[in-house]
C-alpha cells in the first residue's frame, strides 16, 4: 500500500495516542516514537505499530507517535486509522471474533 | 426468568480512548460503545477503528456489551455493521428506529454477515431506539420485527425535538412516548430502557425521574456518566421491604405445594397469580443486584 | 477520570457576546487575541470557559488554559482538538506560536521548536524533520560566489517595481535568490504569484526563483503581514521572521545581502524593514533598500495594480507590469482573478 497524502489519528489524551504518517522520499519505515511510558514499553509499541504497517503492506513512510499510556489495542486502532487515512481510505477487512 | 439485569447501561463515547478503555470499571449492568451521536462526522472511521479493536481485545466477563452503531440510512451504517458484528459485541444498537422495517433491514445485515463468518445465526442481539413520533406509534410492530431484538429505548432528546417541544424536569413531554414504549416492550416480552438524564450535576433530578420511570414499568436507564449509575441502581434495585414480602408469598406457595392445597394464602388474602409472577422477579432482580442471596436466604440491604 | 466534566466545541465567533467571553479570558490569561484566527474552540466546565484555542490556516494560536484547571490535562484536549480541526481542513503541516515558557509543554505534545526569541515567542512545528529538510532543499539550489543576494517578495501580482529590483540585485552580485510568499490570501494564489516571477525573469541568468513556503513571511514566521494594520505585534512577529532567516536560511544559501524595495504606504511592511535593517547587519548581511520604480510620477506597486484592475484600466495597468504578467492578466485565469479583486478590499 501506498502512502499518498498525511494521516493522522487520535487524540493527546491521556491512555490515548497521535498517529501521524507521511510519505517518505526515503525506502523504509522510519518510526519516531515518544511515550510516557516511553522506557518500559517503548519497544513494545514500535513493535505494535510496525505489525500494524507491515499488515497494510507499507514498505516506505515516516510514522511519529505520541503516546499517552495507550494500551496496545488502541495503539493498533489508532495507526490503523491512520494509514488508512493516509492510504486514502481504504477498505479494511474486518477479522472475525476476539 | 430476567437473564439480565439493565438497570444501567454506561455511554462511553466511541472515539474516546480513555472511556473506552475504563467504561466496564464502574459497574453499570450494560456498557454502550457509540459510534453514532458523540462522534463527529470526520472521526467515524477513528472510533469505528477503536470500538472494534477494543472489543475483539478487552475481556468483560459477563458484563453485557452494546455498540450503538450509525443508522443504515446514513453513510457509515454498513460498514459499522461490517466491523462490528465481527468484533461480536453481545448487542447492536439501533439508533433513530422508526418502522419495523428498520429493525428487518438490520436483522437481515447482521445475518448475513453471521452467516458469511460461521458464527451463528441469532448470535447477536439487538436493541432498537426510538427516538421520534413515528417510532413510539410504531413501538410494539418494531418491538415484535426481529427475534434478536431484546429491548426498545427511547431517546428523549430527539424525540421531543420531532414533537416540536423541549424537555423538562417534570418531563410531561415524554409521559405518552414512555407509557407506549413500556407497554410496547411488555407485550413484546423484552427490555424497556429509558432515556439519559443530561444534567450530571443533578442528581435529585435524576432521582425523581428515574423514580418516576419506575413506576411507570422500566428496566432501567441510560447513563452518561459514573456518578449516574448508584442513585438508578438504588432505585431499581428492590428494598429489603419489597424483598421479605416476596419471600412471603414464595414461603406461603411451598405451604400451599406442602398442604396439596391449590389455594394459595397469605394473611388470609388469596394470592393469584400476578403476585406469584411479580415475587419472583422481585427475587430475580435482589439476586442479580446481590441484595438477596438465595444460599443462605440472607436479605443483604 | 473527567468523565465528561469538560467539553469542548467551537467558539461562535460571530456572535459578538461569545468573542467578548473568549477574549475576556484570553486578557485575563495574558494573552492577547489575533484576528486573523479562522477558527476557534472553547473548553467549558458548566457554562465556564477554562480553556480556548485558535487555528489560522495551519497555526495552532491564542492557547490558554484558567491557571485552576492546569494539569488536568487540557492542553491537551485545545491541542488535540485543533489538530483535528486542522487535519479536517487539509493541513497536516502545523505550527504553534506561543511563549517560550510553553517549551516543555509543547514539546510533550508532539511538536518542535523551530526558533524562539528570548521571553517573547517561541515557534513550533509538528514534524521533527519539516525545517531541516527545508533548509536541505534549499543547500541543492547553492550557488557558490562571493556576492549572493536574497530577495523576498509577495508580487501580488509581479510589477515593472519587482523586475527592477531583481534585476539591478542580478547585476550587482554573482547570485540573486528570490524567495516568493507562499501564502493562500493573497489575491493572486501562490503558485500563480511564483509562475509570475518565474517567467518574468527567466531572461536572468543568475536568479533562482523559490518558493517561500511555511518559513519566510508566512502565517507562521509573521502573521502581522496578513492582519489588519494597527496591530502592535509586527515587531515581535518581524524579529521572529527574520532570525529565522538569517540564522538557518541565508547561511543554506551563502546569503550575504538581501535588497528590499522601499516602502512608501504600507506601515507593516515600513515597520519589517526597520527591523530588517537592526537584526541582518548583526548576522552579517547587508540590507540594500532601493527607491521603488516610478511611472509617470506614481511609485509602482502591486496595490496601484489591483487598484487598476479594479477599475479596469488596462492602459495603465500595461505601463506597469511586464509582458507575461499582462498577458495573464489578460487570460481567463486572470479574469478570474480580477474579478475576484473588484469584489474584494484586502491590503494584500
Amino acid at each position: 500500500m501506498d502512502i499518498v497524502k498525511t494521516g493522522i489519528a487520535g487524540t493527546l489524551e491521556s491512555s490515548d495516542l497521535m498517529v501521524t504518517i507521511k510519505e517518505s522520499g526515503e525506502d523504509g519505515i522510519h518510526l519516531e516514537l515518544k511515550s510516557t511510558v516511553q522506557q518500559q514499553f517503548g519497544e513494545e509499541i514500535k513493535e505494535v505499530a510496525l505489525a500494524v504497517l507491515r499488515q497494510y503492506g507499507v514498505k516506505r513512510c515516516k510514522v511519529s507517535i505520541e503516546d499517552k499510556g495507550a494500551l496496545d489495542c488502541t495503539v493498533i486502532a489508532r495507526v490503523r486509522t491512520a494509514v488508512s487515512r493516509a492510504c486514502g481510505n481504504v477498505k479494511y477487512n474486518w477479522e472475525v471474533g476476539r | 426468568m430476567i437473564s439480565r439485569l439493565r438497570r444501567t447501561m454506561l455511554y462511553a463515547p466511541g472515539n474516546n480512548a480513555g472511556m473506552v478503555r475504563d467504561v466496564h470499571i464502574y459497574g453499570s449492568d450494560s456498557i454502550m460503545f457509540d459510534l453514532e451521536d458523540s462522534v463527529s462526522v470526520h472521526e467515524k472511521d477513528s472510533a469505528r477503528f477503536l470500538v472494534y479493536q477494543t472489543l475483539r481485545t478487552m475481556d468483560y466477563g459477563r458484563k453485557e456489551t452494546v455498540v450503538r452503531v450509525n443508522g443504515l440510512d446514513t453513510p457509515y451504517g454498513l460498514e459499522d455493521f461490517n466491523a462490528i458484528v465481527r468484533a461480536k459485541p453481545d448487542i447492536i444498537r439501533l439508533p433513530k428506529t422508526e418502522t419495523p422495517e428498520d429493525v428487518m433491514e438490520a436483522d437481515r445485515l447482521i445475518t448475513g454477515i453471521e452467516e458469511e463468518i460461521g458464527m451463528e445465526v441469532g448470535t447477536i442481539k439487538m436493541f432498537a431506539a426510538i427516538e421520534s413520533a413515528l417510532g413510539i406509534l410504531n413501538a410494539y410492530p418494531i418491538a415484535k420485527a426481529s427475534k434478536r431484538l431484546v429491548g426498545i429505548a427511547i431517546g428523549a432528546e430527539d424525540y421531543v425535538t420531532d414533537l416540536k417541544t423541549t424537555r423538562s424536569k417534570e418531563g410531561v413531554e415524554l409521559l405518552m412516548a414512555r407509557s407506549q414504549i413500556v407497554v410496547a416492550a411488555r407485550a413484546a416480552g423484552i427490555s424497556a430502557i429509558d432515556t439519559v438524564f443530561s444534567d450530571v450535576d443533578d442528581e435529585e433530578g435524576l432521582i425523581r425521574e428515574t423514580a418516576l420511570v419506575k413506576q411507570l414499568g422500566f428496566d432501567g436507564k441510560s447513563v452518561i456518566n459514573p456518578r449516574q449509575i448508584d442513585p438508578v441502581h438504588k432505585i431499581f434495585t428492590p428494598g429489603s421491604k419489597e424483598i421479605h414480602n416476596a419471600l412471603n408469598v414464595i414461603e406461603a406457595i411451598k405451604e400451599a405445594e406442602a398442604k396439596g392445597s391449590g389455594v394459595i394464602s397469605l394473611n388470609g388474602k388469596m394470592i393469584d397469580k400476578p403476585i406469584v409472577d411479580r415475587a419472583k422477579r422481585v427475587l430475580d432482580l435482589a439476586v442479580v443486584a446481590r441484595a438477596y442471596n438465595p444460599e443462605s436466604g440472607e436479605v443483604l440491604c | 477520570m473527567d468523565y465528561m466534566n469538560y467539553k469542548e466545541r467551537r467558539a461562535l465567533m460571530h456572535m459578538k457576546s461569545e468573542k467578548e467571553e473568549v477574549l475576556r479570558f484570553l486578557d485575563g490569561q495574558g494573552i492577547g487575541f489575533e484576528e486573523d484566527v479562522e477558527y476557534t474552540m472553547v473548553l467549558e466546565e458548566g457554562e465556564k470557559v477554562v480553556g480556548t484555542g485558535s487555528l489560522n490556516r495551519n497555526v495552532l494560536k491564542c492557547i490558554a488554559v484558567d491557571g485552576e484547571h492546569r494539569s488536568m490535562g487540557l492542553m491537551n484536549r485545545i491541542v488535540g482538538h485543533l489538530i483535528q480541526e486542522a487535519y479536517q481542513r487539509g493541513e497536516t503541516h502545523l505550527f504553534v506560536y506561543t511563549k517560550p515558557s510553553n517549551e516543555v509543554l509543547f514539546t510533550q505534545l508532539g511538536f518542535h521548536k523551530i526558533i524562539s526569541l528570548h521571553d517573547e515567542v517561541l515557534l513550533l512545528e509538528n514534524s521533527g524533520d519539516g525545517f531541516s529538510d527545508y533548509l536541505k532543499a534549499l543547500g541543492g539550489c547553492k550557488v557558490e560566489g562571493e556576492r549572493i543576494a536574497s530577495i523576498v517578495v509577495n508580487c501580488n501580482p509581479f510589477t515593472k517595481g519587482h523586475r527592477h529590483l531583481i534585476e539591478k540585485a542580478a547585476v550587482e552580485n554573482d547570485w540573486l535568490h528570490v524567495f516568493v510568499v507562499w501564502e493562500g490570501k493573497s489575491l493572486f494564489p501562490s503558485d500563480v504569484r511564483h509562475a509570475l516571477v518565474e517567467e518574468g525573469t527567466k531572461d536572468i541568468r543568475n536568479v533562482t526563483v523559490h518558493r517561500g513556503k511555511d518559513y519566510i513571511i508566512s502565517a507562521a514566521t509573521f502573521p502581522s503581514y496578513f492582519l489588519k494594520e494597527g496591530q502592535d505585534a509586527v515587531e515581535i512577529h518581524g524579529k521572529l521572521d527574520l532570525c529565522l532567516f538569517a540564522a538557518f536560511i541565508a547561511p543554506a544559501l551563502g546569503i550575504t545581502r538581501r535588497y528590499v524595495g522601499e516602502e512608501p504606504y504600507c506601515p507593516v511592511t515600513k515597520k519589517y524593514n526597520e527591523i530588517m535593517k537592526e537584526i541582518l547587519p548583526a548576522y552579517g548581511i547587508e540590507v540594500c533598500e532601493i527607491p521603488r520604480l516610478s511611472a509617470d510620477g506614481d511609485a509602482i506597486s502591486a496595490s496601484k495594480v489591483r487598484r487598476l484592475i479594479r477599475r479596469d484600466d488596462y492602459m495603465s495597468l500595461w505601463r506597469i507590469v511586464p509582458e507575461t504578467t499582462y498577458r495573464f492578466l489578460l487570460s481567463e485565469e486572470g479574469r478570474k482573478i480580477a474579478a475576484t479583486i473588484k469584489e474584494s478590499q484586502s491590503r494584500h
